[in-house]
């Protein structure tokens, strides 16, 4: 086995189809950068790419690469510990590999329909064909029953792998939690003239997935994450999976009300969706708390500083982005004013980023770790390790700075628009044109510009940390006792 | 139903629920430390936390217009942010009983 | 070392997992079958296909301390009175092509999409568009031609060139004139519609 050089030969099969997933995921990540950047652009200069790429394209390709980034990160996550964890090797690696190529072809035509052919006539075909219009689930129909079957393939290789080797609790979890994001999919997938009953399932997808499936599913990935990082017992990681698996749910399934305010929907779920969403954050405080004590007890000694530096980003932008950043918006009384403002888009960026962008990337790491044949990667690398702590430092600065750019021009809009002029056209314009709601979009320009440098570096260092290393990994799990 | 927040305090209450979260969270954590590293003087800060996390479910549920089943979700916030992390904490030193060094009634020195 | 106290074991959490979510899921979707009879279309709050036959308009309830739209006597679309099947044939090629068209990207409708354009929910009444007489004709010109007849009120924001055709124009006319009609609890705040004597 070599050290340092990129060598297929140090993965298992599981793995060496996970970075296969993982090197897309962050192309689609470089993507959704380039794309968001244009859109913003677009605030600032509205004639810029006029008919061309308009807002709406480049909205939607940005959104929809990071969807897809991040579901190919987890795939890639869950493809990377399967063998791992189930103690067998992967039961179709050959099905895995064409599934990979047979998947990314598909977002590639996706992608470029989407980019040349743009929007169609008012039929039926359009939505089959080229875009369905719904927002984050835009990707035409007939590519919705790809990425279904795509996915049961996914989901019977990991099931079927288990099934062979040995279940754990933390298998367990995972898998009928696959079973519960694949179906919810379902709910988006087919066309209803009537907008309440569209948005109504909407929801469904958008909020059941982000506020407690793909919540429970990166609690899988950080049980293992710990215990392979930090040499956490699998016993506790387990507990600690299923207390988030019962708070999580307790509160997010219900808390789906906090979207059914003004839809049309019922006036119960004021009450609903104000009580369980008022809950929300607290599994997510427990998870803060709980990070805190065990890396407290482990004395942070471990074997990946770049993995774990993201894997304590995730405890807090989950805990900032998802927690403070959603509940603040959230009751009824408050969120009649900034429903559909630059205040939902600043929750929108920090919750993604601080939830699923983080652990993801802590994954790659870890990837690219083993990739290199374990090597060394605590403190004291080659070059000071400047690339990682830096396209850290950008990333966290840049997302954090646009988010509270947007915060300061949705407080305007809602102040304005909503408040003072009564919600009419006019009073959306006259917001848009006030000098702070301006400002607030300069600014989150600026700090998308420091954002897409942390990507950049993020890139180059994912191909290059450890390359020149000539040490080993120090193995976590057999360090001496932390008294 | 709902009475909407006055124009006026948006801000504040904006503000308020923010601040809800975030000291929910430090009197965990100031809570979680004291236990952990056996340092009372943290015990006095993690209740001034939980004091200014009331204050501003006050201003919240007075910004926010809140009557009736509203103001039992206030209540509900007081009282649930004070007994979660204590909870949070009981559950992490419980799980964690069976390691060496930690846990239940253990000091640790380090 | 200590045992693990029972409320901290493993399996006190398994049960509580599978219990919580289990009861939950229960829950909502109870909710669910109810919503869902409450927001199909012909009901009070999502009224029918062919309210677009009628005035839309809206009054406070301070019952409810929020304002509620009322249907009221004829005011026919376009000058056509249509069938219910027609009308929702109408209001349906109105979905079908805002969702071709990709308008949420840059627009919201019910308070959802993007913020760059807009909310559509009671565009329909929005006083931006004149008095009812000329308001439909407006908006088809409008969406046939948006670069022409931009009104970008110093924004510079212009809606891009959509191909969008006579009929489809018409279909989005009815299927904003029928979104308008839903019972959204007072969302968007405080809207002021057109004024009652200018839509009659
Ligand atoms: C990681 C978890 C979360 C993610 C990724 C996330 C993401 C988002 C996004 C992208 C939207 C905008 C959807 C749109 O385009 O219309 C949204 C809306 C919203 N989120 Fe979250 N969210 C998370 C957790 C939470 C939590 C825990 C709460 C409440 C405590 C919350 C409350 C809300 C509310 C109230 C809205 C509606 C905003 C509006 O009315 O416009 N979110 N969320
Ligand atoms: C590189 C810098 C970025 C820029 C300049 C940027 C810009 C934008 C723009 C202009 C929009 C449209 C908002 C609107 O409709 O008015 C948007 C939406 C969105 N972006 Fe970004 N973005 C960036 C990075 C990111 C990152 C890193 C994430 C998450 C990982 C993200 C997640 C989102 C989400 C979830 C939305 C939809 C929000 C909503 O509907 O409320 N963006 N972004
Ligand atoms: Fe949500």
């Amino acid at each position: 086995m070599s050290i340092a050089a990129l060598n297929s030969a140090n993965l298992n099969a599981g793995q060496k189809v996970a970075v296969k997933y993982f090197t897309v995921a962050m192309v689609l990540f470089f993507a959704q950068c380039l794309f968001g950047m244009l859109a913003g652009l677009q605030y600032l200069q509205p004639d810029f790419l006029y008919n061309v790429l308009d807002f709406n394209v480049n909205r939607m390709v940005h959104i929809n690469a990071m969807v897809v980034w991040m579901l190919f990160g987890f795939i890639g996550s869950v493809y990377w510990l399967v063998e791992d964890e189930s103690g067998t090797e992967l039961v179709g690696a050959k099905l895995a590999n064409v599934n990979f190529w047979i998947l990314t072809l598909a977002v590639t035509v996706v992608v470029l329909v989407y980019l040349f052919v743009q929007t169609g006539p008012g039929t039926k075909e359009t939505i089959w064909f080229i875009n369905e219009g719904r927002e984050y689930i835009e990707a035409p129909r007939w590519a919705d029953f790809g990425i279904v079957a795509c996915v049961l393939i996914f989901f019977y290789n990991v099931a079927a792998t288990f099934m062979k080797g040995k279940w754990s609790g933390i298998s367990g979890v995972l898998v009928l939690d696959l079973v519960a994001l694949a179906g919810l999919y379902l709910a988006g997938m087919f066309y209803t003239t009537n907008i309440s009953m569209d948005q109504h399932w909407w929801w469904w997808v958008i909020h059941l997935w982000v506020e407690a499936t793909w919540e429970v599913l990166v609690g899988c990935i950080m049980a293992w994450g710990l215990m392979k990082t930090l040499g956490a017992r699998r016993k506790i990681v387990t507990t600690w999976l299923y207390i988030e698996v019962a708070l999580m749910f307790g509160s997010g399934i219900l808390g789906l009300g906090h979207h059914y305010f003004w839809i049309g929907t019922p006036e119960y779920w004021f009450t609903i969706g104000g009580f369980f969403s008022a809950l929300e954050p607290i599994p997510l405080v427990a998870m803060v708390v709980h990070a805190v004590y065990d890396s407290g007890t482990h004395n942070f000694r471990n074997s990946n500083h770049p993995a774990l530096a993201w894997l304590i980003a995730h405890a807090f932008g989950n805990f900032f982005g998802a927690g403070v950043w959603g509940f603040m918006h959230t009751l009824p009384q408050i969120n009649l004013y900034t429903h559909g403002t630059q205040w939902t888009a600043s929750h929108g960026h920090l919750a993604f980023f601080g939830a699923y962008a983080t652990i993801i990337i802590a994954m790659i790491y870890i990837a690219v770790q083993k990739w290199r044949g374990d090597v060394w990667m605590s403190g004291d690398l080659a070059d000071k390790g400047w690339k990682w702590k830096w396209s850290l430092g950008l990333l966290n600065v840049g997302v954090v700075g646009m988010t509270v750019a947007l915060l300061i021009s949705g407080y305007e809009q809602s102040f304005v628009e909503r408040a003072l002029e009564g919600s009419t056209w006019g009073g959306y314009f006259s917001a848009q044109t006030q000098p702070w709601f301006i400002q607030g979009m300069h600014w989150r320009m600026l700090f998308g510009w420091v954002t897409t440098a942390g990507v950049v570096l993020l890139l180059w260092d994912l191909a290059t940390i450890g390359k020149k290393e000539t040490r080993r990994a120090i193995d976590p799990t057999v360090t001496p006792a932390t008294t | 139903m709902i009475d909407p927040v006055a124009i006026s305090n948006i801000l504040a209450a904006a503000v308020a629920g923010a601040l809800v979260i975030m000291f929910g969270a430090i009197y965990a954590l100031l809570f979680a430390f004291s236990r952990l590293k056996q340092r009372p003087v943290l015990m006095i800060w993690a209740y001034l936390a939980y004091a200014v996390l009331v204050v501003a479910v006050g201003v919240l549920s007075i910004t926010l217009n809140m009557r009736g089943f509203w103001q039992a979700v206030a209540v509900v916030m007081v009282v649930g942010y004070f007994v979660a992390p204590r909870l949070i904490w009981n559950l992490c030193a419980g799980t964690h009983s069976t390691e060496p060094g930690d846990g239940l009634g253990t000091v640790r020195h380090s | 070392m200590a045992d693990t106290p029972w409320w901290a074991s493993e399996d006190v959490w398994r049960k509580w997992a599978i219990w919580v979510t289990a009861f939950m899921a229960v829950v909502l979707i109870f909710l669910t079958f109810d919503t869902v009879a409450k927001i199909t279309a012909g009901g009070e709050r999502v009224p029918g296909y062919d309210v677009i036959n009628k005035r839309i308009f809206y009054t406070f309830n301070a019952d409810r301390n929020m304002q509620e739209p009322v249907i009221g006597g004829d005011a026919p679309l376009f000058g056509k009175m249509l069938s219910a099947g027609e009308a929702e044939e109408l209001v349906n090629l109105g979905k079908l092509t805002v969702q071709a068209k990709n308008c949420m990207n840059c627009h919201t409708l019910l308070g959802n999409g993007a913020y760059y354009a807009p909310d559509l929910t009671k565009a329909w009444l929005d006083p931006a568009w004149g008095a009812e007489s000329v308001r439909e004709q407006l908006m088809v010109s409008f969406l046939m031609d948006p670069a022409t007849n931009a009104r970008t009120y110093g924004t510079g924001r212009r809606m891009p060139q959509l191909d969008i055709t006579e009929d489809e124009a018409k279909g989005i006319v009815a299927f904003l004139k029928w979104m308008s009609s839903i019972d959204t609890n007072g969302f968007p705040k405080g809207f002021t519609p057109i004024r009652q004597e200018e839509s009659s």
